[in-house]
């Protein structure tokens, strides 16, 4: 039996200034977020405003420069550096873009490693993660290195690496990057069931706007500020989210196309066949 | 730990390599060690097998095996005059050079009384002088030069029936020839002349009372046998300096085999370490895998290194007897605990690698 673990989440007021003087970044400023258990809060926005500073910051990855951070109770903001490897390795369960699976261990020892990294026996911490990747399908693959596995079969290990510890809350950048969409859609349907079945709060930072409808809220963030939802439209030629005031767009068979440069547009005109199932 | 044999084993060429590249460095130390004690023993064998405790040696003399000392005449007898003394006997030492066939060959010539000991401690074949002229030859130097029991060896003219060879006295510099010390007296035509005198006290006197004592007397200095042994071995403390001074390269050669293979193999698995850390394991963790697998490397590199030193040992042997390579249960462990020193060293930069990585960084590409 997995003990039902949920936490909420509240972000106060939280910003980030990289570096100091002139050459000071302001990637992260005074952003508000709640996240309730069971929850799935996508963030969503352009590359560069902040996604990744604020999902470290929220993991206790990297301290804010102000701000609070709560946990259930546990001001993350306020403990001691020494005090984050073990709520990180408890609390949180992280999923990456690249997998960041270990190269020279099977599926079944990198998601053993880490909650034997929380203490538990190598036979128990070996038993529990057959348990999840039989869970999550991967009964067939548990002593194949990660190097012979495909990019969803590493996303699923990362995945059930991330909730080995029973962590209230999964925080993902950019899961679905390197996947292809039919596994991007399983990985976000995988997460979604997580999510409901077990009552966690899962956060996921993405620029890939085809990942909105499993999502329960979906926030803006540019300039390391939320901002309005924007209304978005993925690049036909290039699948980058686009925001339609900004973009370029074109004509084709009575809708419209939108494209994040002339070079994308021009491709699209030049064969529009090509692209035209592509959704709006 | 699992983490850090699998890292080690991910890439089994390298780390083959690395092993062997301990295992040459680990061997030369071993090697060397070996070889720095082979000479220390051979240099203070005599002294070491002789009878007594205490030695006398002309004053100023502060060696045994470099410097010509001459007691003064009569001291024998008044050494024996001594309350406390039980036993004293005198040698006279020469170095010669002996003519074989062709050869000249360098020899530590040791006058002595078969009657009263200092001579060979162990004969190999053969027996003790008794008659005139006759030497017990150190059995490795006979057989580099083919000297047989029954054969006659030569100083300046004289000649020198062999009557037996003796063990445990070669040397890589002159190995010791025995002879009775009236016939080296009368060769060196010095009648009653000797250089040192072992004295042993009588039961129930402590060798440092009775040095003590013995003090008083003109013209000598009085030892410890165990004092003028470690003075023989300041004496050749010039020969043992770049033997150590090898070993120290040969132990920094290692140190930097292990150390840039387990740095290059921490960099590149920066990125993993990073993910570990952001998963939520501590530095002092990962510091216990990156010593575990220097640890791996220089234990597996030390063990084969000291197989290979203990072949070299006999190679040399078989092609050079008279350089001793003493590997001594000692020289092994000191040895060992360089492999070990080895590997701590070389873990450091790569545990400062990975204590300097930011967990954040496993989100960037
Ligand atoms: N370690 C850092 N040092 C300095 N500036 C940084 C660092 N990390 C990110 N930044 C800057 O902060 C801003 C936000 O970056 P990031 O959080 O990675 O955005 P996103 O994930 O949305 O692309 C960018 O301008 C980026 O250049
Ligand atoms: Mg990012």
């Amino acid at each position: 039996m997995r003990t039902e673990r949920a936490a909420t989440l509240r972000v106060q007021n939280l910003s980030k200034r990289y570096g100091s003087g002139e050459t000071a970044v302001q990637a992260v400023k005074g952003v508000s977020l709640e996240v309730s258990p069971g929850e799935i809060v996508l963030i969503m926005g352009p590359s560069g405003s902040g996604k990744t500073t604020l999902l470290s910051m929220l993991g206790a990855l990297l301290r804010p420069t102000e701000g609070r951070i709560e946990l259930d109770g546990l001001v993350l903001s306020e403990l001691s550096e020494g005090r984050l490897p073990d709520i990180r390795l408890r609390h949180f369960g992280f999923v990456f873009q690249d997998f960041n699976l270990l190269s020279a261990l099977s599926a079944l020892d990198n998601v053993a490693i880490v909650a034997e990294l929380a203490g538990l026996g190598r036979k128990a911490a070996r038993a529990r993660a057959r348990a999840l990747l039989e869970e999550l399908g991967l009964g067939a693959r548990l002593h194949f290195l990660p190097e012979q596995l495909s990019g969803g079969e590493k996303q699923r290990v990362a995945i059930a690496r991330a909730l080995v510890n029973e962590p209230a809350l999964l925080l993902a950048d950019e899961p679905t990057a390197n996947l292809d969409s039919h596994h991007g859609h399983e990985t976000m349907r995988l997460l979604r069931r997580i999510a409901k079945e077990q009552g966690k709060s899962v956060l996921i930072v993405s620029h890939d706007a085809r990942i909105q409808d499993i999502a329960d809220r979906v926030l803006w963030l540019e300039d390391g500020e939320f901002k309005e939802m924007r209304s978005l439209a993925t690049d036909p030629v290039c699948g980058m989210t686009v925001e339609r005031e900004k973009a370029v767009s074109a004509q084709w068979e009575g809708k419209s196309y939108y494209f994040c440069c002339r070079g994308c547009r021009e491709e699209f005109l030049a064969g529009p066949q090509r692209f035209g199932k592509a959704t709006t | 730990m699992y983490v850090a044999l699998h890292n080690l084993l991910h890439d089994r060429l390298r780390f083959a390599l690395n092993v062997l590249g301990v295992a040459l460095a680990v061997m030369l130390v071993l090697f060397l060690l070996g070889l720095e004690q082979g000479l220390r023993l051979q240099v203070t064998a005599y002294l070491r097998q002789a009878p007594g405790s205490i030695a006398v040696t002309q004053a100023g003399v502060d060696s045994f095996g470099g410097g010509s000392s001459l007691l003064p005449p009569g001291l024998e007898e008044d050494l024996r005059q001594v309350p406390g003394v039980a036993k004293v006997v005198p040698v006279l030492t020469q170095t010669a050079i002996f003519d074989l066939h062709d050869k000249k060959i360098f020899a530590f010539l040791i006058g002595y009384d078969p009657a009263l000991g200092g001579g060979p401690w162990r004969i190999g074949e053969g027996r003790e002088p008794r008659e005139r002229g006759e030497v017990v030859f150190d059995r490795v130097l006979a057989r580099l030069h083919g000297v047989r029991v029954g054969d006659t060896v030569e100083v300046q003219g004289q000649k020198f029936p062999v009557v037996g060879l003796s063990e445990g006295t070669a040397s890589w510099m002159t190995a010791l020839v025995f002879v009775r010390k009236a016939d080296l007296e009368s060769y060196l035509l010095t009648p009653g002349l000797s250089s040192l005198a072992l004295v042993t006290p009588a039961p129930g006197v402590a060798p440092e009372a009775l040095r003590a004592r013995l003090k008083g007397l003109p013209g000598v200095e009085v030892w410890l046998k165990s004092e003028l042994i470690e003075s023989d071995l300041r004496l050749y403390q010039a020969f043992f300096k770049p033997v150590r001074l090898m070993s120290l390269i040969a132990f920094l050669v290692g140190t930097l085999v292990v150390g840039l293979v387990i740095y290059s193999a921490t960099v590149e698995r920066q990125r993993e370490y990073g993910v570990l850390k952001a998963l939520g394991a501590r530095n002092a963790r990962l510091y216990g895998l990156v010593l575990a697998q220097a640890l791996a490397v220089a234990a597996l590199g030390s063990l084969s290194g000291i197989l290979l030193g203990f072949a070299a040992a006999r190679l040399v042997l078989a092609l050079r007897p008279q350089i001793l390579v003493a590997l001594e249960p000692g020289v092994v462990g000191l040895t060992l605990l360089t492999g070990l020193f080895m590997a701590l060293l070389a873990a450091w930069l790569p545990a400062r690698l990975v204590a300097g990585l930011a967990p954040a960084e496993v989100f960037r590409r």
